[in-house]
């Protein structure tokens, strides 16, 4: 009985080995089949996650490239600045510590903020380095530093901040950088580091991912606790690449000057007589400026505002893009102050916009050349044609005034182009068509972006009969004709389509493309195809316009000896004139409120028998293009030619 | 076995003595010793590369142990036979002093003479030999009768309740557990495995409502470990992160990152496997887990050779106590089983439960050098 039972025993421990066996053995199985999945299968995945336990990379901004002008002087830079950084830990009471910072240095609103905005959301207790402000002055530095005892949590480090050297002479082509926005990182155009500048405007902007350089890192081993126990370099920054332009900083500088001048008078605030007029008129405008501009009267008036672009021939370098007014960029390094950005951004002037390409402007007359050349080509007119001016032409219902309010009497088309005749260019336009006159313009760089190196540059426009129907669905009308044929009404350019358009006449077989980079080769351009006897014409005329006897230009030569410079001016109406003003005879330009005076413009080239500089000078509002733009454009080509 | 009554007792004793050296299993000696000397390189990597405050402790409790299990392993079993009630008695004593006056909050620990004692690790190796001596003479005793199993589950109840309540839930369910294989080992009628199996899942709403709000966590934290990153989840995600980021060969030896910059926590006690997984990968776990599988196997061998029940019952019982152990412990690092507390045995730095596994494994070298059918 026993032996049997043992037996029956024996039997079912062995079954129930078994049974329990295959559990193990499922258990083990799972087991091994877990490590397999985590350590084989999902290896990289937890490998990646390991990585980003044990190291906490740094992003390090490379060091921006510099802008330097053809002949290296520095246009933007960066220089060694200052910044605050808080040494945080869980311990540390942040508010105390700021309030006593701020009781020995001042820290501008808006980084306290940002820090503020940094201690709250910080993710864990762990200690870690808070950037205070990025902008430390000297005086700050050592002021904290004699009280360093004091502050054991607070430490600077070296940053990089832009500098403009410049100032605004350069402002709106250099640009400026700024604290990327979530657009930029939205864009794909960056990636999100604190405290990473970007360009935002001009060539810092065009040439950001160049300048930029690439990133390094730095890769701290970090423990559970967020101690650092080790630190390397893992992978170094590159620094920006230097980018040398084609301006020529000597030629900006003068023209800028130039350019706020005028024809006004420079005076400086130490005279008594502006002493006088400042106290009475309590304008902070001139508080910090060293000199005002007086008109004849002697009364301070604001400088000019307008645009001056010179231009290569050649290869199409642009040797100085002004626009006035201009403003600091340097304000923008630092962290823009909103109320300073409020008041460029209000400003009527309009201080931001890039004058020279982002401007628009009715070209006037300075663009009859062109018409000129489109009847040549097109053959409607020749060499001899002859119209008569009597000061205005009856065109359907209205009068379409000349300039010269008695008329040019029998002009040809040379005496046109010298004398700026209109209602020569009335008749010849009628003949040509508004559509050869807008394909001339085209082909000689109006009514299309250019390829500069700058992000924001206007269109302008070049109507023609289907942009007309297409705009307004209305037909074209033969008045509109004329408005165009002398640069008025639907016409917009702006003056680097017009130093565009000049250079190529003068260059007289290739489109110059303009260009702010210093070319070290020869650049490739397309034909122009126009008859060289044409163009030979044309620049003969428009050498008139300066050395001939009726030149509208005339008494401003740069006084080479048979090597002058040749040009046409540009005077542009901004507000229709009435018949009825008209009988009562036209107010004087300087009588008129500075919003309704008319633009002079000038454009030209030098000198005459080897071209190489084209000019386009825009004076907002300055009266008119022969005494006002003109003499600005003879100095600034005596300038470069040294004369 | 009456070698008291011997007239040449020096002598015999001596010859004995040898005889008996000769018999025992020395592969599952070697075994161990290799096991342990695994848990004090692995010990001495988590200190970074130091002897204190692990390796060095283990190695000489170690030591100390296979000593004891040597020891242990030439005393008959008819000793321990007659010693398992008190022992029962006495491990139980011990976890009711432990719940009254148990050190810190959680009261496992009793202190005596410096030595910190867990007593809810020696109780499974009471329990076991009580079971055994309960169903040694087997001849007396139905298995059919459902009565026959009321007392060994009383046996298994009374320590599984105290140590759960201690609060130690891994412990107590591994006492529950060790104690229903037993059972089913040796033939409880399925229908009340079944039974009682039903019972035990009408109970759960009831259980879930006694545990404590950190055992409650760990079982939802284990249910979804992303809920809780930085608190209870948190373990566990680091120890999958370490296991993980091992792949095939590991890191190296002395080179787990998670495991140098204190990624891990309890990487001495119950972390260790993952700290071993993170520096020698894959290819180190499988050669780790086949060693215990190994040894496993070794000692479930012997329960088919030994031919008293008692016998077979205690090496069973000792075999599954380190399975368990081990499945628990690595299951529970990997992430398969909530985080109960397990520490991986012979590897793990506790003295407690070193010396407990090595005793138990004394004890089935014991069972094995006595057997008279070798």
């Amino acid at each position: 009985m026993k032996s049997k039972n043992k037996k029956l025993l024996d039997q079912k421990i062995s079954r129930r080995f078994l049974f329990l066996f295959l559990i193990k053995g499922i258990a083990i199985g799972a087991i091994s089949w877990r490590l397999f999945d985590l350590q084989l299968i999902e290896n990289q995945k937890y490998k990646k996650l390991s990585d980003g336990n044990q190291f906490d990379y740094l992003i390090i901004p490379p060091e921006r490239g510099r802008i330097l002008d053809r002949q290296n002087r520095l246009l933007a830079g960066n220089m060694d600045g200052f910044s605050l950084v808080l040494k945080w830990n869980k311990k540390i009471n942040v508010d105390v510590i700021l309030k006593n910072t701020l009781s020995i240095i001042s820290i501008n609103k808006k980084d306290i903020k940002n820090f503020n905005l940094q201690i709250k959301t910080m993710k864990n207790n762990y200690p870690k380095e808070v950037l205070i402000t990025k902008n430390l002055s000297q005086k700050d530095v050592s002021r904290l530093a004699v009280r360093r005892i004091n502050f054991p949590e607070i430490f600077f480090s070296m940053s990089k901040n832009r500098i403009y050297p410049q100032g605004n002479i350069v402002a709106h082509i250099i640009g400026y950088t700024g604290i990327f926005s979530k657009t930029d990182v939205k864009n794909g155009n960056v990636i999100s580091v604190p405290g990473l500048d970007i360009g935002k405007r001009g060539l810092e902007k065009y040439f950001d991912l160049q300048l930029r350089g690439m990133f390094g890192r730095k890769r701290n081993e970090v423990t559970s606790k967020g101690y650092i126990i080790d630190s390397q370099i893992h992978e170094t920054t590159i620094s920006g690449k230097d980018l040398q332009v084609s301006l020529d900083m000597r030629l900006q500088a003068f023209a800028f000057q130039r350019l706020e001048q005028g024809n006004y008078n420079l005076i400086s605030t130490d005279d008594k007589s502006i002493k006088k007029q400042l106290t009475i008129q309590k304008n902070n405008k001139y508080l910090d400026k060293k000199y005002v501009y007086t008109n004849k009267k002697n009364r301070i008036v604001s400088s000019e505002s307008g645009s001056i672009i010179v231009m290569d021939i050649d290869n199409g370098e642009i040797l100085c893009s002004v626009s006035t007014p201009s403003f600091n960029p340097n304000i923008f390094s630092n962290g823009l102050d909103i109320e300073e950005w409020n008041k460029l951004r209000n400003n009527k002037k309009s201080p931001l916009l890039n004058r020279s390409m982002s401007g628009l402007y009715s070209p006037g007359s300075t663009i009859k050349m062109a018409v000129a050349l489109a009847g040549l080509e097109a053959g409607v007119i020749d060499y001899k044609t002859n119209h008569f001016c009597s000061g205005k032409k009856e065109f359907g219902n209205n009068d379409f005034h000349c300039w010269a309010k008695n008329g040019h009497g029998n002009v040809s088309l040379m005496q046109a182009i010298e004398q700026s005749c209109d209602v020569f260019f009335y008749e010849i336009g009628l003949k040509i068509g508004i559509d050869r006159i807008a394909e001339m313009l085209k082909k000689l760089g109006l009514g299309q972006y250019s390829n500069i190196e700058i992000n924001d540059k206007a269109k302008g426009v070049v109507p023609n009969l289907d942009w007309k129907f297409k705009r307004d669905g209305i037909k074209w009308q033969l008045g509109e004709t004329l408005n165009a044929s002398i640069g008025q009404g639907f016409i917009l350019s702006t003056p680097l389509q017009l130093v565009t358009m000049v250079s190529r006449i003068a260059n007289g077989k290739v489109s110059v493309e303009p260009s702010l980079l210093l070319k070290k080769t020869n650049r490739k351009f397309d034909l122009l195809n126009i008859n060289y006897d044409h163009i030979k014409f044309i620049k003969k005329s428009m050498e008139q316009v300066v050395v001939g006897k009726k030149g509208t230009a005339r008494n401003y030569k740069i006084g080479l000896k048979n090597n002058e410079m040749a040009g046409k001016t540009g005077t542009v109406q901004v507000v229709g004139i009435s018949d009825l003003e008209r009988e009562k005879g036209l107010l004087k330009n300087e009588d008129r409120p500075w919003k309704k005076r008319d633009h002079a413009l000038f454009v030209g080239y030098a000198p005459v028998k080897k071209p190489k500089y084209a000019i386009c000078v825009v004076v907002e509002h300055g009266g008119s293009g022969s005494s006002v733009a003109a003499p600005i454009a003879r100095d600034v080509l005596k300038n470069i030619l040294n004369v | 076995m009456n070698y008291r009554k011997n007239k040449f007792l020096k002598e015999s004793f001596l010859n004995l003595f040898l005889s008996k050296l000769f018999r025992l299993n020395w592969v599952i000696v070697f075994c161990v010793f290799l096991l342990c000397l695994i848990g004090v390189a692995f010990l001495y990597s988590a200190a970074g590369g130091q002897w204190n405050p692990w390796a060095k402790s283990h190695l000489y409790r170690s030591i100390i142990g296979i000593g004891l299990m040597l020891l242990i392993a030439l005393l008959p079993p008819k000793f321990y036979n007659n010693l398992s009630i008190s022992c029962f008695i006495l491990g139980l004593l011990s976890l009711l002093f432990v719940k009254f006056f148990g050190q810190g909050s959680v009261q496992r620990w009793i202190s005596i003479g410096g030595f910190n004692f867990q007593p809810s690790e020696p109780i499974k190796l009471a329990l076991i030999l009580v079971l055994a001596k309960y169903f040694d003479n087997i001849s007396k005793i139905d298995l059919q009768k459902v009565s026959t199993f009321l007392l060994p589950i009383i046996f298994i109840l009374l320590p599984g309740i105290f140590v759960v309540t201690q609060p130690d839930l891994g412990t107590g369910l591994a006492i529950i557990l060790l104690g229903i294989a037993i059972l089913f080992y040796i033939g409880i009628p399925l229908k009340i495995v079944f039974l009682s199996f039903i019972v035990v899942i009408s109970c759960v709403p009831i259980i879930w409502n006694q545990l404590y709000e950190y055992q409650k966590n760990r079982i939802l934290v284990f249910l979804n470990p992303q809920s809780d990153s930085l608190g209870s989840g948190y373990q566990i995600i680091q120890s999958k992160i370490a296991i993980g980021s091992g792949g095939l060969f590991g890191k190296g030896y002395l080179l787990g990152s998670q495991s140098r910059l204190n990624y891990l926590p309890e990487k001495h006690t119950d972390f260790v496997f993952t700290l071993i997984s993170e520096e020698m990968g894959f290819l180190g776990s499988l050669i780790l887990i086949f060693l215990f599988c190994f040894l496993i196997a070794l000692i479930m061998r012997i329960s088919f050779i030994v031919d008293t029940v008692f016998a077979k019952i205690v090496v069973f019982g000792v075999g599954f106590l380190i399975f368990l152990y081990v499945a628990l412990n690595i299951g529970m690092v990997c992430g398969l089983l909530p985080v109960v507390g397990a520490p991986l045995p012979l590897i793990s730095h506790g003295g407690t439960s070193l010396i407990t596994v090595l005793i138990g494994i004394g004890l089935v070298l014991s069972m094995s050098v006595h057997n008279k059918r070798i």
